[in-house]
């Protein structure tokens, strides 16, 4: 059945990704500061080399002595090695702080994702969450562990190393500030596309990488239906996009960069011009206008830095707040702590809409007798499935209620709900670990024991056995991979495990070849023994051997009542029933084929539309 | 800058990594060229600054004379544009010469996918080929983009190492000795970083795996519990990743050290040599300031050295990986001289002893699905049948038809037929062949409305990849829809309605019969619903046709066949 894919997660607002982010940093208190300090001094100790280099040639200029050139070299060498420890111990300290934030911030987005609402999962898809998952995490790897550190200590380095100019020799560095205005300027004409721009590109990228999954996953289709010059059409088409996107930053590289450039050496120019003339007139000495001139250009290495993370810096706000939206999702309920009188389920004239306006049941009345078997059966679209997930308590309905024992579902806990009633679909994830853990899920406290007795139950025991490693076996991707079949039982004894007293189950067996089907179908049966069970039907037979049939249409119960009854009834099932039986006529109640074609009676060429009508049986 | 994508890659050299690498290079001389030759300008660029400067403390400050101070200071300015000029410039040609090398990489391969089809991924893993298109392409471009910067680096370091051997022997032997020294002192630590971070790396690829999984398994986790459970196996998966990362930065950091502490001394070396010839007036003051900037300049070419044999060791890396897929050769035989496709002819198959007249339209049960499979898969030549046998259409066995004549004409449509992204009009009628009329009749024939209604915008709307929108049943009309609309001479379904409920399923086989009426259809089902329509119903068992009838007739009369459809849910 289609869920409509439209309820996208939220994405944090600005505000409130600052708050997360400062948040993160000051929970580390003072390592935080200690890791300040420490870059603070490696860029003191090497702000030595131009002041002394200056030294140097102011000393040379003067006429000095080998000893003296030698002790000064001396303490430049010095500072070099007490550089080299700071950045040591800096670089250290602030990676495993930085490693630590990171963790935290993936691990608590993590346990954001497994408290999503039910609701939620079911229709948001998994695409978007897959997204942040894994790219967004990955972009803000980059930014805890480069973007934020470089970033620190490139503003430390510049500040420190303007402050350094200015203490040598304010006038001679004032000529430099001219250049702020445009850097500044520039760079905000650049910061202001650049992030949409590589944003787009690796948006275009993830196109062309899935494109060219599609292609090589679907090599016999495109075989097939000739799909060939599509596919290379397709890639050339991503190739192109990734072309104009890549153009377009280098364009703005293009303009940005050689503004940069050039004001990175204007003041290098401006010292030496101001300071040489301040020096020919004595207001400066050649020793204060080398330093000032090699500051500056020692500033091009920082200041170069910082510009090239900030880009960097604002995808990772980007994403970060990507992984705080997925803390705003709301909660679709709110356990009352009501505690149902029996395990009596129903449903009472219940409405639902996946869109406002657009009803996909209406009106349905189900009284679930405790132990009784219901199979429900219908044409696609007709609502089944989405019952079945309201009646699972996986939705809560827009208008009447579903209870369970006087108690509406979306009322209870959500480890209650699970002990009341299961949905089993035809999505059978083998999580990856062992089977040991596959099982567990739904009992941590669960040993091996009562594991191999649970496979045992379901005739899954001698299969797990056989397995390299028992029990422990790793399976899901990149472990062993488990048949369909395999996979379906492992996640029947998951909910033998769990043991609710009833059971949705939608279709659970319909995409297995027959033999496997048969054995499934045991354990099916072995699952279901002592609960109550709505099974959503495709094969006949589920229905014959239910204690009640509901054939659903257009979002309504048509009918209702034993195989029996129905088949003496003579409506829509009987119908059936005779047609899978090679006995009688084929399905042509007007209902159901109304519905099949969603109310178009007419078909293009301008016929009533009633396929069974053009049919010429050979016998 | 070449607009791409290149309408045609080429063909590439696939003899060795080196070739295919220099045949990159080969289709892109002038891009790289442009390239080295605005490197060259900027890094000289750069080494000159330091000479400018010197002079202009030399003659403008202790020469005292403000002309010459006005003159080299605009030198260094007009120095300062050339070098950003050349600069930009030098980017684009390198950003040009990576997409022209990455860009024809995916090309090649997107290409080499397309033509193998389903042949590719049964002799390379699914994963090695993504990985190709996804990194490996892009080491590639790598490869190409540095060379710009390396050719900057070369000449002005040889530019550097002349100017300063010219002025004094021994500081240009320290220089000429030193640098490629440092290099080699750097290596060492390089090698423990890198282990750190592939298993850094490893760890990370677990992690995210295991947040993959989650999400991908998150509907069954909220079902049946476990949160807490998978909450503490992330957790220790995410401390695990800590803790590499920290071991990454145990090593990273001593490596940040040195690159301060060996090109420090490297400085300290330098200016102290420079120096101590300045007292004894060999070097000027302004010359010494100027050594001061050459050696710390000469960092840059160290640092684009260290890159360059990086970038050229996973650039060969990668060009044998994207080799294994480049040379392979598609599977199957193709005929030297192709016979013409017979009209209307019977298609038989010596295996099973098949044979399905032409118009009929026959539904082959089978009691091991994986043997209607291997049947549709000899129908169509997706295989050859082994030893002797043959698949004929008429008197021509497939083999002597040429490969896209038999795919014209035999449609299979497998068990897990795979839609693409893109609008739904686009997934029914991929070619833009059919009229509007002609896609809605197949629609109706398979039944797929609803999919058509769930999908916003109907026929123009737009499906995600592999249309994970849609349910199992819905894809698979789609799919039907789309193998009906294509009007093949024969088509061939394999299960067609295996994810469809009993109801839809009925009025398939009703509507499937009639829109192929004239044309051959073969469907591999054992759904009574789809048998009872059938001109003939057939029992394929251990790979042989063991009853041939009409369903009615063998449900009755045939044990075997009546406990294959009806899964001995009765008995006789």
């Amino acid at each position: 059945m289609s869920t409509p894919n439209s309820a996208l997660l939220p994405v944090a607002h600005i505000d409130e990704v600052k708050a997360y982010a400062s948040s993160l940093i000051r929970k580390q208190g003072r390592a935080a500061g200690g890791v300040l300090v420490l870059y603070a001094l490696a860029g003191v100790a090497g702000l030595a080399g131009p002041r002394l280099l200056g030294d140097i040639v102011g000393a040379v200029q003067k006429g000095t002595t080998r000893a003296h050139v030698d002790r000064i070299a001396m303490i430049l060498a010095g500072f070099v090695v007490a550089q080299a420890i700071f950045v040591r111990l800096a670089r250290y300290a602030s990676s495993v702080i930085a490693e630590k934030i990171f963790a935290e911030l993936r691990e608590e987005f993590l346990r954001k994702v497994i408290s999503l609402p039910l609701s939620t999962v079911e229709r948001a898809g998994t695409g978007d969450l897959l997204t942040r998952m894994t790219s967004d995490i990955d972009a803000m790897s980059r930014s805890v562990r480069f973007a934020v550190p470089e970033t620190m200590i490139a503003v430390a380095t510049a500040v420190l190393t303007l402050v350094a100019a200015f203490v040598t020799a304010p006038l001679v560095a004032l000529p430099c500030l001219v250049v702020f205005p445009s850097l500044f300027v520039a760079t905000r004409w650049y910061l202001k596309r650049a992030p949409q721009g590589y944003l787009r590109e690796r948006r275009v990228y993830s196109h062309m990488f899935a494109g060219i999954t599609e292609t090589l996953e679907g090599g016999r289709t495109i075989d097939a239906l000739g799909l060939r010059d599509k596919r290379i059409r397709r890639g050339d088409d991503d190739v192109r996009r990734a072309y104009v996107a890549e153009r377009y930053t280098l364009r703005l590289r293009t303009l940005w960069y050689p503004s940069t450039e050039t004001a990175y050496v204007v003041p290098v120019v401006a010292a030496l011009l101001v300071g040489g003339l301040l020096a020919n007139r004595g207001h400066a000495s050649l020793a204060q206008v080398t330093a000032v001139t090699l500051y500056f250009q020692q500033l091009v290495d920082p200041v170069d830095r910082l510009l090239g993370w900030l880009d960097e810096l604002q995808v990772g706000a980007s994403s970060l707040a990507r992984l705080v939206g997925v803390g705003r999702v709301p909660a679709d309920r709110v356990a009352t702590g009501e505690q149902p009188e029996s395990e009596r389920l129903r449903a009472d004239s219940v409405h639902f809409a996946y869109r406002a306006g657009r009803d996909v049941l209406h009106g349905i009345d189900l009284d679930v007798r405790p132990g009784e078997r219901i199979a429900m059966v219908g044409p696609s679209g007709a609502g089944k499935s989405t019952l079945g997930r309201l009646l699972a308590g996986i939705h809560g309905p827009g208008d009447g209620s579903v209870t369970v024992g006087g108690v509406p579902l979306v009322d209870l806990e959500i480890d209650q709900l699970r002990r009341e009633v299961a949905l089993v679909t035809q999505e059978h994830h083998v999580f990856v670990g062992s089977v040991a853990d596959n099982l567990r899920l739904a009992k941590p406290s669960a040993d091996d024991d009562q594991l191999r007795s649970v496979l045992s139950s379901i005739d899954a025991l001698d299969w797990v056995i056989a397995l390299p490693d028992g029990l422990d076996t790793m399976v899901g991707s990149g472990g062993l991979i488990l048949t369909p079949a395999q996979a379906q039982q492992i996640a029947l004894a998951r909910l033998v495990l769990a043991d609710p007293h009833t059971l949705v189950l939608d279709e659970a067996t319909s995409l297995l070849d027959p033999r496997a089907a048969r054995r499934l179908e045991r354990s099916l049966a072995a699952v279901v023994e002592g609960r109550t069970v709505i099974a959503i039907a495709h094969r006949l037979h589920t229905a014959h051997d239910a204690d009640r049939v509901a054939v659903m249409v257009g979002g309504r119960i048509v009918e209702l009542g034993s195989h029996d009854e129905l088949i003496a009834k003579g409506g829509s099932y009987a119908d059936l029933w005779a047609s899978w039986h090679g006995e009688g006529p084929h399905v042509s109640d007007p209902l159901i084929s109304d519905s099949l074609t969603s109310g178009r009676a007419v078909s293009p060429s301008g016929q009533h539309w009633t396929p069974s009508d053009s049919l010429s049986h050979t016998d | 800058m070449r607009v791409l994508p290149l309408t045609d890659p080429g063909v590439p050299d696939v003899r060795s990594p080196l070739r295919f690498l220099l045949w990159v290079v080969k289709g892109q001389r002038a891009t790289l060229t442009g390239g080295m030759v605005f490197g060259i300008i900027w890094m000289c660029g750069q080494a000159t600054v330091p000479f400018v400067v010197g002079r202009g403390i030399d003659e403008g400050i202790t020469g005292h004379s403000t002309s010459a101070l006005v003159t080299w200071s605009g030198a260094l300015l007009g120095l300062g544009i050339v070098q950003a000029a050349a600069g930009v410039s030098r980017h684009r040609f390198a950003v040009a010469a990576w997409m022209t090398g990455t860009f024809r990489v995916e090309q090649l391969l997107t290409r080499q996918a397309a033509l193998l089809g389903a042949s590719l991924t049964q002799r390379v893993q699914l994963g090695d080929v993504v990985s190709s298109a996804t990194t490996d392409a892009g080491y590639i471009g790598n490869c190409l983009d540095i060379t710009a910067r390396l050719a900057g680096s070369i000449v002005s370091f040889i530019a550097v190492a002349i100017i300063m051997l010219s002025t004094s022997v021994e500081l240009g032997l320290v220089v000429l000795i030193g640098v490629p020294a440092l290099m080699l002192l750097i290596g060492p630590l390089l090698r423990p970083l890198h282990h750190r971070q592939t298993e850094l790396r490893a760890s990370v690829g677990k992690l995210t795996n295991f947040g993959a999984d989650t999400v991908a398994g998150l509907r069954v986790l909220r079902g049946v519990g476990g949160e807490r459970e998978f909450f503490t196996r992330y957790q220790a998966r995410s401390q695990d990743v800590r803790r590499k990362g920290v071991a990454v930065a145990a090593v990273g950091s001593v490596l940040d050290a040195a690159e301060v502490l060996l090109p420090g001394v490297f400085v300290v070396l330098v200016t102290w040599l420079g120096a101590r010839l300045a007292i004894q007036h060999k070097l000027t003051v302004g010359q010494l300031v100027s050594f001061y900037g050459y050696a710390a300049f000469l960092l840059a070419p160290m640092r684009i050295a260290t890159e360059v044999a990086d970038k050229w060791t996973r650039g060969l890396v990668a060009a044998k990986r994207i080799l294994r897929v480049l040379s392979l050769q598609p599977l199957l035989a193709q005929p030297p001289h192709p016979v013409a496709v017979p009209r209307d002819a019977d298609l038989t198959d010596t295996t099973s002893g098949l044979t399905v007249r032409s118009g009929e339209f026959v539904v082959v049960a089978a009691a091991e699905p994986s043997q209607a499979s291997a049947l549709a898969d000899r129908l169509g030549r997706y295989i050859d049948p082994d030893g002797d046998e043959q698949v004929f259409f008429g008197d021509v066995p497939l083999t002597a038809l040429a490969l896209d004549d038999v795919r014209a004409t035999i449609l299979i449509s497998d068990k897990d037929p795979r839609l693409f992204a893109g609008t739904l009009r686009d997934q029914l009628d991929p070619h833009r062949r059919a009229s509007a009329s002609d896609v809605d009749d197949a629609i109706d024939a398979a039944v797929a409305h609803d999919a058509l209604e769930s999908v916003p915008g109907g026929l123009d709307g737009v499906l995600d990849e592999r249309a994970l929108g849609l349910s199992g049943g819905q894809r698979q009309r789609i799919a039907l829809a789309r193998a009906l609309l294509v009007d093949a001479p024969v088509l061939v379904l394999d299960e067609p309605t295996s994810a469809v409920d009993a109801y839809t399923e009925a009025r398939i086989a009703d509507t499937l019969r009639a829109h192929r009426a004239g044309k051959t259809t073969i469907v591999m089902s054992t759904s009574p619903l789809m048998l009872d329509r059938a001109d003939r119903a057939v029992l394929l068992d251990d790979n042989r046709v063991v009853a041939d009838g009409l369903h009615r007739e063998l449900v009755s009369h045939d044990a075997r066949y009546r406990s294959v459809v009806t899964r001995d849910e009765e008995s006789a």
